[in-house]
């Protein structure tokens, strides 16, 4: 089997010399820390109150490092896959891989792959760390492998819209800027509009809240908006909804017609499916 | 083994490359000359595959360049003028890494990456990073890259750009060796005496029209109908000088230190004459022949002239 020169070269240069492992070690220790002083908080609350352990201590750290990650992943991934095309331009190497008959289509899944190992590298990592909450119970070994999903579905997204910009663009800056200003509509824009929805449609009088549905519908993009639910359950998503002082009815009758979370990772896959192409037609066309 | 056939390449309004035509044959060396700016890295880019034509047609061994763009550039190797390098990465593993975007099998890598450093006299160089590397170094290594998959068309832009001396010999002394491997050369340079004297023929361009083409030889008889040639006699001048200039055919004579120059207006045979006459009239000749026309001088008279026309019309 032949492996994408691409992601071998790429992965053989981040990796040489201390500082990869040195960041990795460094990522854990703080993520170690974290737990450290999640659990000392709650031995030191057994001290003074003679309650016994609160299982709950365990998921919020979980929870805390799990959202940790994703905020990590959304920074990183665009950093490196934004310049990942426009910076071989740049870097004027870009025509030395052009000329060689190995695909456009090859050379962008190789910088995509790159980039999300990249990422999975800190994720997987840190498995161990999320996973000391198995002591106490609370979370599933499915609800680990589930996240990881969202993990790289999320990646997967977030890495093809960087892409797409720095093959777009010449500059990587330009990249860069564009790609964090989608992820920002995508998190927070979407958000906007949806309490702009409810504002417009609320009934001032009877105080009716939108369905789950309803939220979907403008938040199937928002990455944030499928992990809450992947968290918490139907609670997680108002969660979020409530950084605008939203409630969502979410009684019987007002199941949303998927989870959110998968809607996202939906979302997430089409995105990719549309964007990936289109970046490699674009390097073929110049 | 490369046509170009009326080629066009505009940017907007803007007409870098302006119905350029040419023909090189198998195992030929095209030498492309120009001021910067003239089309030259355009029309190589083209024939690499890097950039679409608005108009016209290249084929490389029959291939369109551009319905068969993978099938093309098998058949290309080629170099640009400004290149860079990786950093973190050592020669050899930047050849692998090429190896591999040409498709070349794991276990023939290591074999072709030997190859190539040594006929680039890279070989102690394998385990230094690219990075590190002089230009010159980094000129060869990336001629080096754009040998590995075997091609028949090798397309250097400025390989001699930037050099050194010492560099520009060892980069003459490759690309001799490319000839002698039966390679197809289009080559560009500003150092134009030692295009003429590696290449088959050359062309003159400039703003993206085709100003000139054919041999040396012939380019040189075109733009001037004289011809220089220059003897050296034993002893004193004056006799030899006496008979040239009873020749109808000669023209000035310039009298140096160790030779005379002759202007000659003639063919071979003509020129056969006057050293008949030389001889003849018991003249000591030790040498006689045709000075090589400079290109140099040619490609400032041709593109000199165009930019004085220029300047007329402007005016």
């Amino acid at each position: 089997m032949k492996i994408n020169p691409v992601i071998e070269k790429e992965l053989r240069i981040k990796m040489r010399g201390w500082r990869s492992p040195a960041l990795l070690a460094v990522y854990l220790a703080i993520l170690g820390l974290v737990i450290f002083f999640g659990f000392f908080e709650n031995i030191f609350d057994i001290g003074y109150s003679f309650r016994t352990f609160n299982p709950r201590t365990a998921y919020n750290v979980y929870n805390a490092l799990a959202s940790f990650q994703l905020v990590l992943l959304t920074l990183i991934v665009p950093a490196v896959t934004a310049g990942a095309i426009s910076g071989e331009r740049e870097r004027q190497t870009l025509d030395l891989m052009l000329c060689t008959n190995f695909s456009p289509l090859s050379i962008i899944i190789g910088k995509i792959a790159v980039s999300i190992a990249q990422i999975m590298l800190l994720i997987v990592a840190s498995m161990p760390i999320l996973g000391t909450v198995f002591l106490f119970g609370g979370v599933r070994i499915t609800d680990l492998l589930l996240l990881i999903a969202y993990y790289l579905a999320t990646a997967l997204m977030v890495a093809s819209i960087g892409i797409f910009f720095s093959t777009l663009f010449k500059k990587t800056s330009v990249a860069n800027i564009l790609t964090y200003l989608t992820l920002m509509f995508l998190h927070f824009g979407t958000l906007v509009l949806f309490a702009f929805y409810v504002r417009v449609t609320m009934d001032p009088v009877n105080f009716t809240r939108p369905t789950f549905n309803e939220a979907l519908a403008f938040l199937f993009a928002n990455p944030m908006f499928g992990f809450s639910y992947l968290l918490e359950g139907p609670s997680g998503g108002g969660t979020i909804l409530s950084l605008f002082t939203m409630v969502l009815s979410y009684g019987a009758g007002n199941a949303p017609v998927v989870p959110p979370w998968v809607a996202n990772m939906i979302f997430d896959v089409v995105v990719a499916a549309v964007l990936i192409p289109l970046s490699a037609r674009l390097l073929r066309r110049p | 083994m490369l046509v170009i056939e009326n080629l066009v390449k505009k940017y907007g309004r803007f007409t870098a490359v302006d119905g350029l035509s040419l023909e090189i044959g198998p195992g030929h060396c095209y030498g492309f000359v120009g001021p910067n700016g003239a089309g030259k890295t355009t029309t190589m880019k083209i024939v690499a595959g890097l950039l679409r034509p608005t108009a016209g047609k290249v084929r490389v061994a029959g291939i369109d360049v551009v319905e068969n763009p993978r099938e093309a550039k098998a058949k290309i190797g080629y170099m640009p003028d400004f290149f860079g390098v990786y950093d973190n990465l050592k020669v050899s593993e930047y050849m692998e890494f090429y190896c591999g975007l040409y498709g070349v099998e794991y276990r023939k890598r290591a074999v072709i990456t030997d190859q190539l450093l040594e006929l680039v006299n890279l070989t102690d160089k394998k385990d230094a990073y690219v990075d590190t590397l002089s230009r010159g170094m980094k000129q060869r290594l990336c001629l080096a890259r754009s040998l590995i998959h075997d091609p028949d068309l090798l397309i250097l832009d400025e390989p001699a750009s930037g050099l050194d001396p010492r560099a520009r010999i060892d980069m003459k002394e490759i690309l001799k060796e490319l000839r002698n491997m039966g390679k197809t050369i289009l080559i560009s340079s500003h150092i134009l005496p030692e295009l003429s004297e590696m290449c088959t023929s050359i062309g003159i361009i400039e703003k993206g029209k085709m100003v000139i083409t054919g041999t040396v030889a012939e380019i040189v008889r075109k733009i001037s109908q004289k011809r220089t040639l220059k003897i050296k006699v034993l002893g004193d001048t004056e006799p030899a000088v006496r008979l040239l200039q009873e020749q109808v055919t000669v023209g000035s004579i310039t009298v140096g230190n160790e030779h005379i120059e002759v202007e000659f207006e003639g063919d071979n045979n003509q020129m056969a004459d006057i050293l008949r006459s030389l001889v003849k009239g018991g003249i000591p000749v030790i040498s006689f022949g045709e000075m090589e026309g400079s290109l140099e001088n040619i490609f400032m008279q041709v593109t000199g002239g165009a930019a004085a026309l220029e300047n007329q019309s402007g005016n």
